[in-house]
């Protein structure tokens, strides 16, 4: 299992792929001085958002999907696209949530929960793939 | 022992399977690779919010470097 160091390295590495960096060398933009200020970015969005949670007290009064389960939020998603004409879609969707097991003995993993927070926070967020006609 | 470790092994990749099909249907941006550093992550005890913050600021950093390599071109 590697640290947390090593896996945003990881997921900086990953979101640099398809940059080419021959030509980008020339003009002075080298692959690791370019990877150190995407792992100051990384970690900057990390502290941010730690430091913010940190903040929020009883006060600010939590939103109200804050305390939803994940499974939940996804199923309105599903009822948002089943809205939107998006049957097919809905259906594929709420067929693989029911695959997820719920139980991490079963699933092999501790944070199923978590990773479906995360997909749930990132959906939409990648350009519409391209159709092909 | 062995057999326990195999099924737990086959449990895992067949979470991961459900866990890139919701993905690639929520239309998150994720590939196999980047997921499974994410699920790592999350297992490490890292808040999902927080992560899909960084995952967010990342691209942006790196469609910016790309969008000024296809204007030098």
């Amino acid at each position: 299992s590697s640290s947390i160091t090593e896996l945003l390295g990881a997921l900086c590495d990953s979101s640099l792929s398809g940059v080419s960096w021959k030509r980008r060398a020339l003009g002075g933009v080298s692959r690791e001085s370019f990877h150190r200020a995407l792992k100051k970015c990384a970690y900057g969005a990390l502290l941010s958002k730690i430091f913010q949670d940190g903040t929020k007290g009883p006060a600010s009064g939590p939103s109200a999907t804050a305390n939803t389960p994940p499974r939940n939020k996804v199923l309105m998603i599903c009822f948002d696209l089943r809205v939107a004409g998006c049957r097919e879609e809905a259906e594929r969707l709420e067929e693989q949530l029911e695959k997820l097991p719920e139980e991490s003995s079963s699933s092999g993993l501790k944070e199923v929960d978590a990773v479906l927070e995360l997909l749930v926070h990132l959906a939409g967020s990648a350009p519409p793939p391209v159709t092909s006609f | 022992m062995a057999s326990a470790a195999n099924a737990n092994m086959n449990a895992v990749r067949e979470t991961m399977d459900v866990l890139l099909e919701i993905s690639r249907l929520l239309n998150t941006g994720l590939d196999m690779e980047s997921l499974s550093i994410c699920v790592r992550l999350c297992e490490q005890g890292i808040n999902p919010e927080a992560l899909s913050a960084v995952i967010k600021e990342l691209r942006k950093a790196s469609e910016s470097l790309k969008a000024s390599e296809n204007c030098t071109n």
